[in-house]
């Protein structure tokens, strides 16, 4: 087998007294769907902050296409290919949607452009994604649906090889669910490795390839949707004994 | 009966005074409006700017705008200097902005004691053949000892405008003012970013402190006259916002050369903080808040 995109191993994080992480790990292979779910208070985003660089494990180790990133500064993830979305969407507020996209496309994916060519980059995106008239609005008018598309905009202005969502489902209605689905299926087969961290059980299971559960910074559960769905430890995790 | 020709004289040279007080504004506004670090310090690099001017224009004989033009690379890498020990001891520590203000006053304190161990406590003043020239404009006066340093001010903070609306590097800018995390995981070092902004604060000094000189006679203890004024132009302004610096600088000039021509020089400070605290119990963000 190929070696992993991304792999964590025996992840440690602790908050003062509360152990967020206990010694996670995932792994997820080039190309793939990983689904992360787990209840409320369960890692899922302390995991995440650590594979992007926000926080700094206690103990583990974070493997990125074969190097050791556990110590690299966000930045440096962010130009390696790591880019992530936020639970609440946050933009640059000063600046219009096009100007937002601007930023990781220079830093993160490295452009290194005049600013116009960026910005017919940008557009580009912006229409893959189907937001093209958004593009000189200033964010703050946006749409709670589009603000996501945004931000899913903005990450792949990163050029991401691993693009991991924190939640981009949350508070979106069924068709806008769909919607934001099929963008997703249609980057994933451009070859961006996802990973999606969702409460919204019908997203996470339709779109994951294999699916990650965790608990109490523990992983407890592993396998493709349908094994999980019939999981006996997640069923009690979930709706309790 | 209020005379039209003083009236007139008094908002003009406000006008101009306020262009002036723009750019050296213009480091504050970067600086504590985009950055949040309270830079106390920023008039004494002024003052360093003009005690610089000074000394290359009586020893060489160089025209002061052109030192002030000069000097902006040097103090762009002093600025740098200055972040990335200011980030070293305290930012990165998580250190409490009270501590860092206490850094300033320290850099402030040490600038003034270097320029007095090196240029005396007198009066300096520097000279060029248009300095003592004036515009006659019918029934207002221009003199070009007010009328450059404000155009040069005016064009200071254009550029500086544009710089921040149309360039990687200024985007980045505002970008690390609103959220520095969020600015990293799109790639962009916010120390690096950070340190360029404080440069360019930093290098606003060395025209501002060039101007200065052009205007008023220089002495070392000058700069501490400047703190309160420069924050209260960014802080009118709307922090952040240099085109607000700019508006904000000409407002402050016009008040104060009114109380001054009408009740004179000593109420002109009292009436343009007056003036500031009026604004922003209407308007707390400022004029051009972000």
């Amino acid at each position: 087998m190929s070696q992993p995109l991304l792999e964590v191993q025996q992840v440690f994080k602790n908050f003062g007294g509360f152990a967020a992480l206990s010694g996670v790990n995932i792994y997820v292979n080039p190309g793939e769907r990983l689904g992360l779910i787990g209840p409320n208070g369960s890692g899922k985003t302390t995991m995440i902050n650590c594979i992007s660089g926000l926080l700094t494990p206690e103990k583990g180790k974070i493997i990125f296409e074969g190097n050791d990133i556990t110590q690299m500064t966000p930045h440096h993830r962010a130009r390696a290919g790591i880019m992530r979305t936020f639970q609440i969407p946050k933009p640059f507020n000063s600046m219009t949607v096009v100007e937002n996209l601007c930023i990781p496309l220079e830093y993160a994916a490295e452009h290194k452009t005049s600013l116009s060519v960026a910005e017919e980059e940008a557009r580009k995106i912006l229409t893959l994604i189907g937001i093209e008239a958004l593009g000189d609005l200033k964010p703050t008018g946006l749409t709670q649906v589009d603000m996501r598309k945004m931000e899913l905009a903005r990450s792949l202005a990163g050029r991401p090889k691993l693009l991991i969502l924190d939640e981009v489902m949350a508070g979106l209605s069924g068709s806008e669910v769909d919607e934001i689905l099929e963008i997703l299926f249609k980057l994933n087969e451009q070859g961006i490795t996802i990973i999606m961290i969702e409460h919204v059980m019908r997203a996470v299971l339709g779109f994951s390839k294999r699916i990650s559960v965790l608990n109490t910074g523990l992983n407890i559960a592993e396998g493709t949707p349908d094994e999980i769905l019939n999981n006996p430890e997640v069923e009690k995790v979930y709706l309790g004994e | 009966m209020v005379s039209i020709d003083l009236l007139l004289n008094a908002v003009v040279a406000g006008i101009l005074i306020g262009g002036f007080y723009a750019a050296v504004s213009l480091g504050i506004s970067v600086v504590f409006g985009l950055l949040d670090i309270a830079n106390i310090a920023h008039p004494l690099f002024v003052i360093t700017g003009s005690y610089f001017t000074f000394y290359l224009n009586s020893n060489f004989g160089l025209d002061p705008i052109l030192v002030g033009l000069i000097l902006m690379p040097l103090f762009f890498v002093i600025g740098n200097i200055v972040y990335q020990s200011y980030y070293h001891f305290f930012e990165k520590q998580g250190a409490e902005p009270l501590r860092g203000l206490v850094f300033f006053f320290g850099v402030l304190f040490l600038i003034e004691v270097s320029i007095i161990i090196t240029f005396g406590v007198d009066y300096q003043l520097v000279e060029a053949a248009y300095l003592g020239e004036s515009l006659n404009l019918g029934i207002v006066n221009v003199s070009y000892r007010l009328f450059i340093p404000f155009l040069v001010g005016v064009l200071l903070t254009t550029g500086l405008h544009f710089f921040f609306a149309k360039t990687f590097y200024g985007r980045a800018i505002m970008g690390v003012s609103q959220d520095s995390l969020a600015l990293s995981l799109m790639g962009a070092d916010p120390v690096r970013i950070k340190s360029v902004a404080f440069g360019i604060g930093i290098a606003t000094a060395s025209m501002a402190g060039a101007l200065l000189v052009m205007i008023l006679p220089i002495e070392p203890a000058l700069g501490r006259e400047y703190i309160g004024r420069v924050f209260a132009v960014a802080v009118l302004g709307g922090l952040g916002s240099v085109k607000g610096a700019l508006f904000a600088a000409i407002i402050l000039g016009i008040a104060e050369s009114l109380t001054a021509t009408y009740f004179g020089a000593a109420w002109s400070s009292g009436v343009s903080f007056g003036f500031l605290l009026l604004v922003l119990a209407v308007r707390p963000a400022g004029l051009f808040g972000r």
